[in-house]
């Protein structure tokens, strides 16, 4: 087994999906809306580079890439609660799914902050375009951290009583399947409107 | 049929292919109107037999559903229906309300109308879709909430399945946004934006709940193929029309006077529209090649891939064609959204309707399919009128597409009805279309009276 | 584990995208009614536009013509219809309905007054200074 492949399986080789296929779908349908956004971010600043790039320096960017190191973070708490669960150790399962709730709560305070402050600067969605993808875009994002949170809420208490074991977890990947989701959806969207230029 | 109750629904069935009658010959003459403007001026003017037309259709259909509701609810929840005689009641109070409504559309001047109806005291008249007088509106909210409470009690005391709540919820979905309607601010954008509440939330947003239910339904019956399959099935589809839709609300909010984020909004999220409608189209077909039993009635079957096709093109494909903000910008209130509202309501709600009445019918008239014979007459029926509705659309589409490069892109614009003038070489291929439309419903209406050896019921 | 696909899954994600999306919906149309004001020329919303409205209504005009595009496509979109035409053509043009061309298309008399025909002009002028986003794109509309 050469090296990319071991990084790819740690869990050794699995040709099935983590988790329950319903959540693939809504997966599928997310990334499809937020690749379209994407893609319409890309189409939209190659018409106006200029206001772009010049809209771009108005962020806080020092915020933004801490807010990528707490979603990365709480992935990694993720990973490892779904590991503890694999090994039928539920209340492990659930410190760690709680510590990566913590970041998504921090990223969420984080956020409030920086949105508060475009939004007393009088800047909102009606701006100008790169704005309107900035706070739209965010704002979208910033939904699903919550939807996120609520279900690894949901997964969290019933780890707490008991609902899952090493034999039965689905649920569990289920909802690390979306959180990973949302944590990759910023990796793309920070450097996209924060950094590129 | 398995409960005394669910025969509540062949009066509503009946009505709702009387006023589909209706809705046609009132197409047949607003299409002839186009070519012959002065044809039947000044009896029946455009707009009155406009305001005919779209209306028979919405409420045809709402007899159509509620029908359905009626029969497969009862059978889902598995026991008779909470009060029959509620739903007889509603079924006659709906009926009278509507052909008064119709006959005085067609008989009093609409301003007059407009007073006589209490408009004065609270102005909801005079919007596209949403013409009916004020005690109309309040009754179709008495006969909604009534027959919501009987399908709610009982589902409540019966099965719960995804079917029969998918079903209730469309239901109540459709009957909560209705009250958008009686929202009718002075402020043109606004009224315009909550208009669309009703409108676009009922037609790509709870109707397909409606329509997945109904669909799903049949598909259970006439496959056998396992619930567990189908209803999960189910689920993840009418997921994918209200993730998409909800947002796809934004493809009305271009150019209304609306922020012009709604183009990027809308956009994006419509142009996943047809998705949910492509998920129909091949649930429908893999369910059918599952099929564990060859049912006898081949006419359901065949509405039913029809309905899953069809609504794809008509909603999915046509409605894609134009929904990207920079291709509405030429194409917005040209006879192109003509074209996609035919085909959509025909290829989603007709036919989904006339499945359901295909698959029940026989049924409640004490057998489990029709006679081969007036099976192939119903087929020949779903022939004529599907294709004849291609035709349509395809007419529509070329007239539009004319339309908006003599009117809108040309060097030398020309003037709205110098257009027109130009194309009415295809609007004399829609109303030859429309004929052939009604032959095709002419033979549904035989099909019903043609006996034949029919197999029995179960 | 082989790959899950269980029904109690499918509807939740059912009932929790629905409620996300609409709740995202409604958030949207919060910004929308904050951000009208700059677009929907409500500040010229006289009472003679509120009357004008009124009567565009109780005539059913929608029946034909469109309105910012909206309506039935069998007359001409009236939304830009006062910068096509002005308004002494509007009222003109009113009240010389029916043509009685043969096979033309017609349009009802409606016996308006000197004073509804005033209101319907203002109605038609405060249509035309909305925001639409430059449309129509050109002024046949």
């Amino acid at each position: 087994m050469n090296i990319a492949v071991a990084l790819l399986a740690p869990q050794g080789r699995r040709r099935d999906l983590p988790g329950d296929l319903a959540m693939w779908f809504f997966i599928f349908a997310e990334l499809l809306v937020f690749g379209v956004l994407f893609l319409a971010y890309a189409f939209a600043r190659a018409r106006n580079v200029e206001l772009f790039n010049a809209s771009q320096l108005e962020l806080d960017r020092i915020s933004g890439a801490i807010n990528t190191a707490l979603l990365i973070t709480s992935s990694y708490f993720v990973v490892r609660a779904v590991d503890r669960i694999r090994h039928g150790a539920s209340r492990a399962c659930v410190h760690w799914l709680a510590a990566a709730m913590a970041c998504g709560g921090a990223f969420l305070v984080l956020k409030l902050v920086e949105f508060g402050a475009k939004f007393d600067a009088g800047i909102t969605m009606s701006t100008n375009t790169f704005f309107m993808f900035y706070i739209g875009l965010g704002f979208f994002h910033f939904m699903h951290v919550v939807l996120g949170m609520v279900i690894l809420g949901a997964v969290a208490l019933k780890a707490w009583q008991g609902g899952y074991s090493a034999a039965d977890h689905t649920g569990v990947e289920t909802g690390a399947s979306y959180w990973h989701m949302v944590d990759l959806v910023w990796i793309v969207l920070f450097p996209l409107v924060y950094v590129l230029r | 049929m398995k409960y005394q109750s669910q025969a509540v629904a062949k009066p509503y069935f009946i009505a709702a292919i009387g006023l589909f009658v209706g809705q046609i010959v009132f197409g047949l003459i607003m299409g002839l109107q186009y070519v012959v403007g002065d044809f039947l001026f000044p009896a029946i003017p455009f707009n009155v037999a406009r305001m005919v037309h779209t209306n028979l259709l919405i409420v045809w259909l709402l007899f159509g559903f509620m029908g359905a509701a009626y029969y497969l609810i009862p059978e889902e929840s598995e026991r008779e229906l909470y009060s029959p005689k509620l739903a007889m009641l509603m079924f006659w109070i709906f009926l009278i309300a509507g052909a008064v409504t119709i006959l005085g559309y067609l008989f009093v001047p609409y301003a007059k109308l407009a007073e006589m109806t209490g408009n004065d005291l609270l102005a909801t008249m005079g919007r596209e879709f949403l013409e009916q007088p004020l005690p109309t509106k309040v009754g179709i909210v008495i006969v909604a909430l009534a027959m919501l409470f009987n399908l709610s009690m009982t589902v409540l005391r019966g099965r719960k399945t995804a079917i029969n709540l998918v079903m209730l919820l469309g239901l109540w979905g459709l009957a909560i946004f209705f009250l958008f309607s009686f929202y009718n601010p002075a402020n043109l954008v606004k009224d315009k934006f909550y208009w669309w509440w009703v409108v676009h939330l009922w037609v790509e947003g709870v109707w397909e709940l409606i329509m997945g239910a109904m669909l799903a339904f049949v598909l259970i019956k006439v496959t056998g193929v396992d619930r567990e399959v189908i209803e999960k099935w189910l689920y993840v589809i009418i997921a994918m029309a209200l993730i998409t839709g909800l947002i796809g609300m934004g493809h009305h909010y271009y150019w209304i006077g609306t922020p012009s984020y709604w183009q990027w909004w809308g956009s994006v999220f419509s142009a996943l529209e047809p998705i949910p409608f492509f998920m129909m189209t091949l649930f429908a077909f893999n369910m059918v090649n599952r099929r564990r039993r060859e049912h006898p009635n081949k006419a359901a079957v065949l509405w039913a891939l029809g309905t899953g096709v069809m609504a794809f093109l008509g909603a999915g494909v046509w409605g894609f064609l134009h929904t990207l903000a920079p291709v509405n910008f030429y194409t917005h209130g040209s006879q192109i959204t003509a074209a996609h509202g035919h085909m959509a309501f025909y290829g989603a709600y007709v036919m989904v309707v006339i499945t359901m009445i295909s698959y029940t019918m026989p049924l409640m008239r004490g057998r489990a399919a029709n006679s081969k014979t007036a099976q192939v007459v119903e087929m020949w029926s779903f022939w004529l009128m599907t294709v004849a509705m291609v035709f349509i659309t395809l007419f529509l589409t070329a007239a539009g597409t004319l339309q908006i490069w003599l009117q809108r892109i040309a060097a030398e614009p020309m003037g709205f009805m110098a257009a027109q003038d130009q194309v009415a070489l295809f609007y004399w291929m829609r109303e030859i279309s429309g004929l052939v439309f009604f032959v095709g419903l002419v033979l549904y209406i035989t099909s019903f009276f043609i006996k034949g050896k029919e197999a029995p019921a179960d | 584990m082989s790959s899950a696909f269980t029904k109690s899954a499918a509807r939740n994600i059912f009932y929790g995208g629905s409620v996300f999306f609409f709740l995202l919906l409604v958030g949207l149309t919060y910004d929308t009614m904050h951000t009208l004001p700059k677009h929907d020329n409500s500040a010229n919303l006289t009472e003679s536009v509120k009357r004008g409205k009124h009567i565009w209504e109780t005539r059913n005009c929608i029946g034909c013509h469109t309105l910012l595009g909206e309506g039935a496509y069998f007359a001409p979109e009236l939304g830009n219809v006062y910068v096509r035409r002005g308004p002494d053509f509007i009222k003109a043009w009113i009240k010389a309905q029916p043509t009685g061309a043969p096979g033309r298309r017609q349009m009802p008399n409606f016996n308006l007054s000197e004073e509804q025909l005033d209101d319907l002009v203002s109605f038609l002028k405060y249509a035309s200074e909305i925001n639409t986003s430059k449309w129509p794109p050109n002024i046949e509309g």
